[in-house]
């Protein structure tokens, strides 16, 4: 399992299990997932009726960037009014599910893609500003473009996390996201040097990844994020900023789903496997260790003598 | 081993052989007390002269003998900032082991990695040539265990890119 799921898999196993007709039972249940998001999934009402919420920490945010219509556009006839203490909900009635299994696996996978398509709004808002933006700049040469349609659109910012944030800007023949990511300790910042240069190079290094976002990374704020608000620039190394350069092939409408599936990944994929590499180096000293301790004890001595005995079982006395 | 490697360790093993020329000696400041005189440097006829030997500015031994210990401190190679992290980390996972290590010192002497204090006890309880042979192991095998780990490292690195930017294509 190298790459991350999309959905959240626990979501989708019990969903699974109680549409299958599996005989009704309450459930309440606090389900996490990354990035501090929070789902609740209970039974209030009856046994039948699943309330479905979701807690998200920058869901204001997401508002503002269309993530209501998204949600909409998603879960239209289920949605409720949010459960207090959460941003969104939804009711599923297992009395009134879709017929036929195809809907229902359908169903149960987008609901268990609640997060992702809550975080996608702003990325598909980007995607939407990135086609008007390239409509109006194909209308004129590079020299003679207004201001506007050179720059591109706004900076969206979403502080999914305590410190860290992602940014979003569409121009008119790209769309650069950026992370900002904040290494808590030495080892994390310099593995995680290593692990985004292996991410800068890869794109030149193999044939096969040319198509693939241009990835950039910097330990101060990218020229984009100028004049935006709240940036932290502490300067000891400790915040990065990783630009992920969308091109135009990235963000067809066929292929735009994906894309924004596969980037929301990015920050815990990318930590994931740090993680992973310190508890596999760990282990390795471990046993290196274990070796050399093996080594030093090969410096004592054989136990000496042990008592010898004759075949009939009699035993040698030293004389003192 | 490479050619500079050889005569290096070569050294080390028969410096430390003959530093190791250790005997029980009693303290002479405070009656019953029997301590490492290299630690305790209480008097300077106990101390012998110490002994540098380097292969280049980043890996060097000093061998410090007096008449009844002898304390080798070990200055491994770090070339770049993930090596010195490495290197770090495995010394403090060793010197909180030190326990079990019998020799091992808890704390590095200033400027260097990893230490070893080795009394007369240890070379009484012990046999000497393997505990030079075990701090020659160990110099061998720590130098190639921190590239094996920092090229761990950049493979992984490499091939975890590598798989996450496959799906955009």
């Amino acid at each position: 399992m190298l790459l991350l799921d999309y959905e959240n898999i626990l979501i989708r196993s019990l969903l699974t299990e109680r549409f299958s007709g599996a005989p009704p039972a309450s459930i309440d249940q606090i389900v996490s997932d990354f990035d501090g998001v929070t789902f609740h999934l209970s039974t209030p009402e009856s046994k039948t009726k699943i309330l479905i919420s979701i807690n998200v920490k920058c869901f204001r945010e997401l508002v503002q960037y269309g993530a209501q219509q998204v949600l909409e556009r998603e879960y239209g006839p289920y949605i409720v009014a949010p459960e207090p203490g959460y941003d969104f909900s939804v009711v599923i009635d297992l009395e009134s599910l879709p017929d036929d299994q195809e809907a229902k696996d359908d169903l149960i996978m987008r609901l268990a893609l609640m997060k992702r398509n809550a975080m996608a709004a702003p990325f598909e808002k980007a995607f939407d500003e990135f086609a008007q933006l390239a409509e109006e700049a194909s209308r004129y040469t590079s020299e003679s473009a207004p201001q506007g349609v050179e720059e591109g659109g706004e900076v969206m910012t979403i502080h999914y996390r305590e410190e860290e944030a992602i940014y979003i800007k569409a121009s008119h023949d790209r769309v650069t996201v950026i992370f900002s990511t904040v290494f808590r300790e030495e080892t994390d910042r310099i593995f995680g040097k290593v692990f985004l240069q292996e991410f800068v190079d890869a794109r030149r290094r193999v044939l096969t990844l040319q198509n693939a976002p241009q990835v950039l990374f910097r330990n101060d704020a990218p020229l984009e994020l100028a004049g935006v608000p709240g940036l932290q620039d502490a300067g000891d190394g400790k915040i990065s900023y990783i630009t992920f350069v969308l091109f135009p092939r990235h963000l067809t409408p066929q292929r735009r789903y994906e894309t924004i599936s596969h980037i929301q990944t990015f920050r815990d994929y990318f930590h994931y496997h740090i993680k992973a590499s310190k508890a596999y180096i760990h282990t390795r000293m471990r046993k290196r260790t274990a070796d050399f301790l093996q080594v030093l004890n090969r410096a004592r001595p054989e136990n000496e003598e042990r008592e010898r005995k004759t075949a009939s079982g009699r035993t040698f006395r030293v004389q003192g | 081993m490479s050619q500079s490697l050889r005569p290096y360790l070569q050294c080390v093993r028969s410096s430390l052989t003959a530093a190791l020329a250790i005997s029980n000696f009693a303290s002479q400041t405070s009656e019953r007390h029997n301590v490492p005189e290299i630690e305790a440097a209480s008097s300077p006829e106990l101390l012998l002269n110490p002994l540098t030997v380097s292969r280049n500015e980043n890996e060097k031994v000093l061998i410090e003998p007096s008449v009844n210990s002898v304390r080798v401190s070990i200055r491994i190679k770090q070339a770049d900032e993930i090596e010195h992290i490495l290197v770090h980390k495995f010394t403090r996972f060793l010197t909180m082991r030190a326990e079990s290590f019998f020799i091992l010192r808890r704390k590095p002497v200033k400027g260097y990695d990893i230490s070893f204090l080795i009394t007369n006890f240890h070379t009484e309880a012990m046999l000497k040539h393997k505990l030079v042979d075990f701090i020659l192991q160990f110099m061998e095998e720590v130098d190639k265990e921190i590239s094996e780990m920092k090229l761990f490292l950049n493979a992984r690195a490499r091939f975890v890119a590598e798989s996450f930017l496959t799906p955009f294509d």
